[in-house]
């Protein structure tokens, strides 16, 4: 253990979250913080009532997570199958290089104005522009991932009769790269909420939305529990996901 | 089964260069080898002068740009004609140690039953059938080495190729697991090729050494150690410093480098 290294860091981790949240709620209470622009911590329960009440807060996050859903779900998958084949099949490596040049440093949220005029404010919209930048996260990491794999160990397979394409990557390229590709739909599911909101603050319903009609009335405890309500679904994927995949990746910690 | 004097490889007028050299320059040239059934042969030379190539021209894994080679060996479905052991073990992190073993059967026309009780037998036989669960990271260097011996061994080849593969290990495992190595060869009476720059360890083990220098690089010696098994540990002076005095003419003559 290195010096100072706390014996039980949970501990201090809540601590210093209640520190925080204590902190927050006398600065409002003592009107250090304006009440009207930043809610104190005990509205927000009271927020969660009202929006469970009026059915706002389920509805919201049903059709944000379908959007994330079909928009992380589409982006990871095509971004993986474009990564590998750019990594295995030097000719479409070429072929693609420089419209991925092209098309790679545009930002997800520029893609808004076009996709409305396309899809309308529709679930179509939202997911295509949270699969923009969750597509460009997987095709690198997949490339990179694919990319790197041990050469010994392809001629390994080649070795013991198995160096067919199908073979090799079934039993090689594949799961020597799954670590790296599965980091790069892990940091996609990030990314795929913060685009969601993005997306949804222009006019797509979901919790961006709602957020947009609370700041139009002031409701600042409503805007502060969907941020929460984000950073708690963020959370929940995020930990699902880990729990899934560590079973693949048992070998990772030998 | 194997009458005396019966050849399992012929390697004739062989010359290897890399496809990818625009020279066209050859690193191996001219090599005629003759391999008898159940020998112990062992390669060694100077670093880098070809002896892993020799290997892989054997194994088919590259293609010789003339002469022939030749496997005289049954080909079956349910075993490989030659199996390769490398240096750096190479098992797949991601499989077990039972599976790394599986690696080689699934190539074979084999049923699950039957991949693993070969595997596990195989396993048995260099003493790690207690690991077949294990990850390889969770293994020494030695059992390492040993699980991609016992890969090569699953397969039933009739030749097995090995590529230095105990160069690097510390010296006392390296000892054990050239001990293994005889005990092994002897059980299974298969043919082994074995590839190793150290002169000791080419004439504790082998019945035959050949050995390899110059640029392209040639056979410069054939030498047949006749000193029974078990074999006293620098106990073979004379064939070392002979092999030892060939390798350094073959620098003098300006050909080694």
């Amino acid at each position: 253990m290195r010096p100072g290294t706390p014996r039980r860091p949970a501990l201090l981790s809540a601590a210093g979250l209640a520190v925080f949240i204590g902190a927050w709620e006398a600065a409002v209470r003592s009107g250090v913080l304006p009440a009207s622009l930043v809610p104190a911590p005990s509205a927000i329960p009271q927020a969660l009532i009202g929006e469970i009440r009026n059915g706002s807060w389920f509805t919201a996050i049903g059709e944000s997570l379908g959007h994330y859903l079909i928009g992380v779900c589409l982006g990871s998958l095509l971004g993986i199958v474009a990564g590998a084949a750019v990594a295995l099949l030097p000719r479409f490596a070429a072929v693609q290089a420089w419209i991925a040049r092209l098309l790679r440093p545009i930002p997800p949220l520029a893609w808004i104005p076009f996709t409305l005029i396309w899809f309308g404010p529709s679930q179509a919209a939202a997911a295509f522009i949270i699969g923009v930048g969750v597509f460009w996260l997987n095709y690198f990491a997949t490339w990179s991932a694919v990319e790197t794999v041990d050469e010994g160990l392809v001629e390994l397979a080649a070795a013991f009769g198995q160096g067919g394409f199908a073979r090799r990557l079934g039993k090689v390229i594949l799961p020597a790269a799954l670590p790296g590709m599965l980091s790069g739909v892990r940091s996609g599911l990030g990314q795929g909420w913060m685009a969601v909101v993005a997306a949804e603050l222009f006019g797509i319903p979901g919790i961006g939305q709602r957020m947009n009609e609370a700041a139009g009335v002031l409701a600042t405890n409503v805007l502060v529990l969907y941020m929460l309500t984000i950073a708690l679904l963020y959370g929940m994927t995020d930990l699902m996901f880990e729990r899934v995949t560590r079973r693949f990746l048992a070998w990772t910690r030998a | 089964m194997s009458g005396a004097g019966e050849m399992i490889v012929e390697l004739t007028g062989l010359a290897f260069g890399h496809p990818g050299d625009a020279s066209g320059r050859n690193v191996l040239e001219g090599l005629d080898l003759s391999l008898k059934r159940g020998g112990f042969t062992a390669i060694v030379g100077p670093s880098g002068v070809g002896k892993s190539t020799l290997l892989r021209v054997v194994a088919g894994l590259a293609a010789a740009r003339r002469g022939e080679v030749r496997l005289l060996t049954r080909p079956a479905p349910d075993r490989r004609t030659a199996a390769l052991v490398f240096q750096d073990a190479r098992l797949m992190p991601w499989r077990r140690v039972l599976g790394n073993v599986e690696f080689g059967l699934e190539g074979l026309a084999l049923d699950a039953a039957a991949r693993r009780r070969r595997a596990e037998a195989a396993l048995d036989l260099v003493g790690l059938l207690d690991a077949a669960g294990r990850w390889p990271g969770q293994l020494s260097g030695g059992q390492r080495q040993r699980v991609g011996i016992a890969r090569a061994l699953a397969v039933s080849a009739d030749l097995l190729l090995m590529d230095e593969p105990f160069s690097a290990l510390d010296a006392i495992t390296r000892h054990a697991l050239q001990d293994e190595l005889l005990r092994i060869w002897r059980e299974t009476g298969t043919t082994i090729l074995f590839v190793t720059h150290d002169l000791d360890e080419a004439t504790y083990l082998a019945e035959r050494v050949v050995l390899l220098a110059g640029s392209p690089a040639r056979i410069a010696r054939d030498v047949a150690i006749r000193t029974p098994h078990p074999r006293a540990r620098n106990g073979l002076d004379g064939y070392v410093s002979d092999l030892r005095r060939a390798l350094e003419e073959t620098f003098v003559g300006g050909a080694g480098i």
